[in-house]
């Protein structure tokens, strides 16, 4: 522990114990608290190396007219405290600990009203309870009665910090009887501890006296379940649904002996609550279920009969609302059970079944459907019962053939006819029935079940022998990308699904031209629509649809879908482009992107360039320096990113296309990006100097790729590395080239850049640089002696604000060298007069100073820089030192009023 | 007091005739309310759709339409060469186009009082019913739908006027001849009642008829009824009609909108209480949700303009096109359309787009707060300074010389058979790089684009209806919750076309009483009662008493007098004193005979003391005997009953006077009497 916080520890507690009251603000006890829980885990016991504790616990604990959360805060350091045994020890003879928990105490005082003592009391006992001698300590006071009472507390938080310690309670008692009793479950011996902790108790203390009273504890929560499980009325639901709660952990977690004793508990209550069947406590009971039920499964036990037997019961309710949330419970579990997972199948499709009249179930009880169609006429549960039925559909169909009551191919069918129900375009076969009438009228135009439906046909895509609907899942999209009534988001997922379902049913032949001229008059409608959500996802759709490789006929070669669909480029193209222009800078961000998209494969096939290509960099080049919104300038350098990237991937970087075009726009990219005022372009920016880095020396020793403090010190390095042999004269002419694409000035200006990520960001590179170029381990003559060609490559440090930063640090360290005595100093800096007079003297003279590259490196402490840049801004306000000295200060304050002005902080 | 009144009320609801039985227009009604003893006409709609028959009327000379062929049946034997022409596989009658007008023959158009007009669509019949009629009422309407309304009649009649067609085919409407005819003119209704459009002189002669009332407005007619205009949220000045007596409220809904466009929003809550509404003038687009209709106009027309093409709009001069131009105001500077010229050509359309500007009062509320600011409430008066939207009265003079393309033009009449939008389908039909755009739902867009066939042109339809629909309207009536609704036949079954979406109809509790065209209804009122006033003296000479604590009961001897429907109680005039000559009085001059009004009893006869009573009299033998309504007392030695029930007492003795009238008085002893 920090030397320093422990000395003003002791002051702290003073203050705290003082008053609460003039605390600098009200997290602070929590950020205290914080504190230590890190070092309680990290093994540090708090009662050695704070010794102050036990008594700032010991005066608090008596002054109940103290601020409740101070209380609440001593109560769960008192937990803290004693989490070791032999500090539990220290206390309990201090006789602190009695007091503490004591439940009287705090009544008398009237603080118990206070929900933040009485969780302030359980948080304390639970983070305790880690060493047998608490249990015993926990199971002497007799504190399981109160705990079981503030299970239904009128404090959720309160109920359900209760409900946990209960779990921790039961889980603790069934480790150390087990222990005790010598019957460990070698199986099931992880499965039973929650975390880490029981691990750690110790058995060796276990007598037959406290295994009876573990027993005992045992009894006592279980009949209290029971006889709590089954609501006398209504108004009790809340503790059923507690009580439901801690079962279904504790099911989950307890193994074979004390599990069969709690089933066997409330097997009968849960009975009588199925029969109940209290809709709000549907969703709780099957989780209790399937606690039970995944708890054999995953112990790979044989699924226990009662267990079943409440699940198949479960699985026929006759509530329809409530069966179709069980199936989907059940369904959402993955459980292996084939029988009732065909079951939830089946219940989970009679409302698809119902509402399109396509016969997906051979057989249900008529009782059922019936129920169904009657819940279906009321437009509110219709909606939400197809929707959890849709979300389903696609874990359905991936399900094995025998638990599916029919094929994938049906369950897309009846999703596209549900689409199709919803924008009003036609009548489910069976609709000749009033019902039938009645239940697809509920969801005509209703936009929540056109997105859900559209969300389970984009999963459906996956599904095994559903590729030969393509075509009609391309009509109906298309239809609903036609739709003038189609909402934004409708547009989207349909958009979306048809680049899915394209990219996944790679084989296009049953795309009709029809289809394609559908398809093509509907994004050019909408690449004009009146709400720019819709403009960004068909701008957004054209540049994925460029990103799907298809086959159009088996003869064909494979394409992407974009030309497959749409023609390629002579139709996106334009579209983009008329996109650039777009009002919205949303659209013009997409419209970026989209073009690096389409465009990518011809950059790849170092395909020649367009006069379309040339005008489009121009356009682009242009909305970088233009563009008043941010989104679109970080698109545009991605846009490069992009295009750099793909061809030094594919080693076109010397074609005539990059030469004449790509690098002269890069340098464009890298001077205005690193000069832009969003830091995310200058983020982005620096990302493409990284790349032109990597594709100089790629190769060159001592190159790291990427960020140089992720490699391992000892880490082997490929061979690869070490293919080119080092040659001062291909570094002169890689480092030449790097500053006249602006690499060197984009690097230098994000370094003194105010972002910390985008300094951080351009700070690592230099380093890289250095260490490629002039690294530091060569020391100082044999650096000079060994980089005398690589020192002459100089670059340029104009007067604009950062070279002006630059300049003077150089100088700063010019001087500190000077003032060492050190000789180089002088020749650090080219222009030797390089005070505020002579760089005026300099620009205003037209020459612009020039500095050594290597020098510059070497001068600029970049390690020292990193270190600092590495750290959060906030590192220091956030160290524990500054909460204690921010406690003190805020006393002081608070204790001389006259002399301090308040001070009124912006909390941001 | 109340007094029950026999006379019923009973309402004529008749339709305007339409041409095609079963293509009804709800939406152009013409209906008749006799409403305590007033002839009211509701609305007056034009069923325009006949002029789909006719031939174009093109502006300058038109090569195509002037060589067509003249037609002929195929066996030869009917030749209408003048009149009929073959055009683009269908034949057209060859003169000035002519409309149907409502039925006249179910009621004398004289004896109508006063017709409510409700929006300036539904008012386009009314020279036809105010002139050369007999028509001798008031026509009631609120200022912007009188001026709006003369502006949409100058128009069409400025339309047809500036292209006079001498001829006037009249042989093909011979029953026998129509028969042989191809359709859709075989199938055409009443065709003999087809009118040609009216003069300007009888529209200004009509329009001096209307008297000009403003929203919540009470006006009183012959003292029977009030009629009063709410606003109906559909376009500048639209109104509902709440028609009420004293003890009935009838409403009469027709072309609402509940939708935030231009006009002050709908007034529901006065829609409230009614005895009957009468709904008319919902979306004949139930389908189309005009939000989707805007965009896609929006996103038609920038694609068109993208392109290289010209966009026409086909539109009214008034209405919907102030919406489409303010969305056009947002929408040119996202879809880059900055550049692109939009023409607005109408006789009127300076007018109405200074017309729109002015009636800040009948406004939403947040184009009327602009008028404070000062700012013109509409956009598109920006749109006119900065020289992107231009208006011509048509497309000779000014507008030939400035004419830049590709544009957008929005001209009437939708019905593309006459205006200036003729000349723009034959100068724009030819290229597929341009656009029609519909956006007014009276005509089907198919049937006026027949003559123009083949089309290389794009055509969208796109109708922007923003009367109510099905949904909003079910929600209306759960607010307002009238007793009775009373709609045309249409809307109490989904569409003909789809008959899968029993969404598109009105299902109502209890179920709304439909009509069809021509039928007569009764309403179902269920009080009839009327106010009776009392006069000041009568009232004095009164003598209350009190039958049971708060409640005071007199009884009135009057004369009632009844002038333009108020009723009044006056004093019966005293007898003058007999006259001392001898001389015969006439019957005539005899004031009605005065006799003392018998009083009136009240109360119940309690047994037990009756019994007390009849035993002081010496009646000792009675028996008893309880019945369902009360008691039977069977006097054994007298031989007599009486009948003791709750709203009478009978004594039923033969031949026994004196018995009689002693019990008679013993019973009256127990009542109260007035």
């Amino acid at each position: 522990m920090d030397r320093e916080c422990v000395s003003l520890l002791p002051r702290v507690c003073e203050v705290l114990a003082a008053s609460g009251s003039s605390l600098p603000d009200d997290t602070s006890l929590e950020k205290l608290l914080d504190w230590f829980t890190g070092l309680t885990k990290a093994g540090t016991s708090l009662l050695e190396s704070c010794p102050c504790l036990l008594e700032f616990i010991s005066t608090v604990v008596h002054n109940t007219a103290l601020d409740p959360s101070i209380l609440s805060f001593t109560l769960r350091l008192t937990g803290f405290v004693a989490v070791t045994e032999v500090a539990f020890k220290v206390l309990q003879e201090s006789s602190v600990l009695d007091l503490v928990f004591n439940l009287q105490h705090w009544q008398e005082a009237g603080l118990w009203e206070d929900p933040c003592i009485r969780i302030g009391w359980i948080q304390g006992l639970r983070t305790m309870m880690q060493h047998p001698k608490a249990l015993s300590f926990f199971v002497q006071a007799d504190f399981l009665q109160p705990l079981l009472q503030l299970q239904t507390d009128k404090s959720l938080f309160v109920a359900s910090a209760a409900n946990q310690m209960l779990a921790h309670v039961l889980l603790s008692c069934q480790s150390v009887s087990s222990v005790g009793s010598n019957d460990v479950d070698e199986e099931g011996e992880d499965v039973g501890r929650s975390g880490g902790s029981i691990a750690d108790l110790e058995y060796s203390a276990v007598t037959v006296e406290t295994n009876q009273d573990y027993a005992a504890v045992v009894t006592a929560i279980s009949e209290c379940l029971k006889k709590s499980l089954v609501p006398r009325e209504n108004t009790q639901l809340h503790q059923s649904l507690q009580i439901l709660k801690l079962l279904a952990l504790l099911l989950a977690q307890t193994r074979p002996p004390l599990w069969e004793k709690l089933l066997q508990m409330v097997a009968d209550s849960v009975d009588e609550l199925l029969v109940a069947g209290y809709s709000q406590l549907i969703l709780p009971l099957m989780d209790v279920i399937l606690a039970a039920y995944s708890s054999c499964d995953v112990n790979r036990r044989a699924p226990d009969q009662r267990v079943s037997r409440l699940l198949s019961f479960m699985l026929n309710i006759r509530k329809p609302a409530d069966l179709i949330q069980a199936a989907a419970a059940f369904l959402r579990r993955g459980l292996h059970d084939l029988v009732h997972t065909a079951q939830s199948a089946r219940v989970l499709l009679l409302p698809l079944d119902i509402i399109t009249g396509l016969n997906l179930l051979t057989t249900t009880a008529d009782e059922q459907r019936f129920l169904m169609m009657e819940q279906l006429k009321n437009k509110t549960s219709c909606i939400s019962l197809i929707c959890v039925c849709l979300t389903n559909t696609p874990q359905m169909t991936l399900m094995a053939a025998d638990c599916l009551p029919c094929p994938p191919v049906l369950i897309v069918t009846a999703v596209l006819s549900l689409l199709k129900l919803c924008s009003g375009d036609s009548s489910s076969p069976s609709s000749s029935s009033s019902g039938c009438r009645e239940v697809s009228r509920n969801v005509i135009g209703s936009s929540k079940v056109q997105k859900c439906a559209l969300d389970a046909l984009t999963a459906l895509s996956g599904s095994p022998g559903v590729e030969v609907k393509l075509a009609e899942v391309f009509t109906l999209l298309v239809q609903c990308l036609d739709n003038p009534d189609s909402d934004p988001t409708v547009l989207q997922k349909s958009f979306q699904a048809l680049v899915q379902w394209m990219s996944v049913c790679s084989d296009l032949s049953s795309i009709t031209d029809q289809h394609r001229q559908d398809l093509l008059q509907v994004v050019r409608k909408r690449s004009c629509d009146i709400r720019w959500e819709v403009r960004d996802s068909t701008v957004e759709f054209l540049g994925r649809l460029a990103g799907v490789r298809v086959i159009q006929t088996t003869a064909e070669e494979a394409s992407d879908a974009s030309v497959a669909v749409l023609g390629g480029c002579c139709f996106t193209t334009p579209l983009l482009r008329a996109a650039l222009q777009d009002t919205e800078s949303y659209v013009r961000a997409s419209a970026i992107s989209a073009l690096a998209q389409t465009l990518a494969a011809s950059w790849q096939q170092g395909a020649a360039l367009t006069q379309e290509q040339t005008e489009i960099v121009n356009q682009l080049l242009e909305v970088l320096s233009w563009d008043t919104e941010g989104f679109a300038r970080r698109a545009v350098v991605r846009y490069f990113i992009a295009w750099l990237s793909s061809m030094s991937s594919h080693s076109c970087v010397q074609s005539p296309a990059s030469s004449s075009l790509l690098m002269p726009s890069v340098r464009s990219v890298l001077s205005r990006g690193s000069a832009d005022l969003d830091w995310e372009v200058k983020v982005h920016t620096l990302e493409l100097a990284e790349l032109l880095l990597d594709e100089a020396f790629s190769g060159q020793r001592g190159y790291t790729k990427g960020n140089p403090t992720q490699t391992h010190p000892y880490a082997v390095i490929p061979n690869t590395l070490h293919t080119r042999t080092h040659n001062e004269e291909d570094v002169v002419g890689v480092l030449n080239s790097l500053v006249q694409w602006g690499v060197v000035s984009a690097l230098l200006s994000g370094l003194v850049d105010c972002d910390r990520p985008v300094a951080l960001r351009a700070c690592r590179l230099l380093i890289t640089l250095r260490e490629v170029v002039c690294p530091l381990s060569l020391g100082a003559l044999d650096a000079t002696a060994a980089m005398a060609t690589v020192a002459r490559v100089t670059c340029e440090l104009p007067g604009c604000g950062w070279a002006r930063e630059i300049r003077k640090m150089l100088v700063m360290k010019a001087k500190d060298a000077n003032a060492e005595g050190g000789v180089s100093g002088g020749e650090v800096v080219n222009c030797d007069d390089c005070g505020e007079a002579g760089q005026e003297a300099a620009s205003v003279g037209g020459q612009t100073p020039c500095v050594s590259v290597c020098e510059v490196l070497r001068s600029l402490d970049l390690d020292e820089r990193l270190d600092v840049l590495t750290r959060s801004s906030d590192h220091v306000h956030n160290s524990p030192l500054s909460l204690l000295q921010d406690i003190l200060t805020a006393s002081s304050a608070r204790s001389q009023p006259d002399t301090q002005q308040e001070v009124i902080a912006d909390c941001y | 007091v109340k007094w029950k009144k026999e006379a019923t009320n009973e309402l004529i609801l008749k339709q305007s005739v339409q041409k095609f039985t079963n293509f009804c227009h709800p939406t152009l009604p013409c209906n008749v309310l006799k409403f305590k003893s007033t002839t009211i006409m509701l609305d007056c709609g034009l069923d325009t759709t006949s002029v789909l028959n006719f031939l174009p009327l093109p502006l300058v000379h038109s090569p195509r339409l002037s060589k067509l062929p003249g037609w002929i049946s195929k066996d030869g034997t009917i030749n209408l060469e003048k009149e009929l022409k073959d055009c683009a596989g269908r034949v057209f009658v060859d003169s000035q186009p002519e409309f149907c007008l409502p039925e006249r023959e179910l009621l004398d158009l004289s004896t109508i009082d006063v017709i409510l007009i409700s929006n300036y669509h539904c008012m386009m019949a009314l020279p036809y019913i105010t002139e050369h009629t007999g028509f001798t009422g008031t026509v009631y309407a609120t200022e912007p739908t009188l001026q709006i309304g003369r502006l949409l009649m100058e128009e069409v009649v400025n339309f047809m006027e500036r292209v006079p067609k001498a001829q006037s085919a009249t042989c093909w409407k011979n029953k026998e001849i129509q028969r042989m005819l191809p359709g859709p003119l075989k199938d055409a209704v009443d065709v003999w009642t087809w009118k040609r459009c009216y003069s300007m002189q009888e529209v200004n002669s009509a329009l001096s008829k209307v008297q000009l009332v403003g929203y919540s407005q009470k006006v009183e007619l012959f003292g029977a009824v009030q009629v009063s205009p709410l606003s109906s949220g559909y376009s500048l000045g639209s109104s509902n009609w709440i028609i009420q007596s004293h003890h009935e409220k009838v409403s009469y809904v027709s072309g609402s909108s509940l939708l935030t466009t231009h006009p002050q929003p709908m007034d529901q809550s006065s829609l409230k209480n009614s005895d009957v509404l009468i709904l008319t003038g919902l979306t004949q687009m139930p389908t189309a949700n005009p939000d989707g209709m805007l965009g896609e106009f929006c996103s038609n027309l920038a694609m068109t303009i993208r392109a290289g093409g010209n966009v026409l709009v086909p539109c009214y001069s008034s209405g919907v096109i102030y919406d489409l131009l303010e969305c056009l105001y947002q929408f040119i500077e996202s879809a880059s359309l900055g550049t692109t010229p939009f023409y607005f050509i109408s006789p009127v359309a300076n007018s109405s787009l200074e017309f729109s500007q002015i009636f800040a009062e009948w406004l939403c509320h947040n184009k009327q707060t602009k008028v404070y600011l000062p700012e013109p409430p509409f956009p598109h008066a920006e749109l006119i300074q900065t020289n992107k939207l231009k208006h011509y009265p048509s497309i000779h003079g000014d507008f030939s010389s400035e004419f830049r393309q590709p544009c957008v033009v929005f001209t009437g009449h939708p019905s593309l058979r006459f205006g200036d939008v003729v000349h723009f389908m034959e100068l724009w039909g030819k290229s597929s790089l341009n656009t029609i755009i519909f956006t007014e739902p009276d005509f089907s867009y198919l049937d006026a684009l027949a003559p123009y066939q083949p089309l290389a042109m794009k055509c969208v339809y796109c109708p922007i209806d923003t009367r109510l629909n099905f949904h909003q309207v079910s929600k209306l009536l759960k607010e307002v919750q009238p007793l009775h609704v009373v709609c045309p036949e249409q809307y109490t079954q989904p569409p003909l076309t789809q008959s899968h979406r029993s969404d598109l109809m009105l299902e109502l509790q209890p179920p709304p009483m439909p009509y069809r065209r021509c039928s007569v209804l009764n309403l179902p009122f269920r009080r009839r009662y009327e106010r009776v006033y009392i006069l000041p003296e009568l009232a004095n000479s009164l003598v209350p008493s009190e039958i049971k604590p708060g409640v005071s009961v007199a009884t009135v001897s009057a004369v009632v007098h009844s002038k333009d429907n108020k009723h009044t109680l006056q004093s019966v005039p005293k007898p003058p004193p007999v006259a001392p000559s001898k001389k015969r009085k006439r019957v005539m001059d005899e004031p009605p005979v005065v006799l003392a009004p018998k009083p009136l009893l009240s109360g119940a006869v309690p047994l037990e003391a009756f019994l007390a009573t009849l035993q002081k009299h010496g009646i000792t033998e009675v028996k008893v005997e309880e019945t369902a309504d009360g008691h039977i007392l069977h006097l054994q030695a007298e031989d007599t009953l009486i009948q003791l029930e709750e709203d009478g007492t009978h004594i039923v003795c033969d031949n026994n006077e004196p018995l009689r009238t002693t019990l008679r008085d013993l019973v009256l002893r127990f009542l109260q009497k007035l």
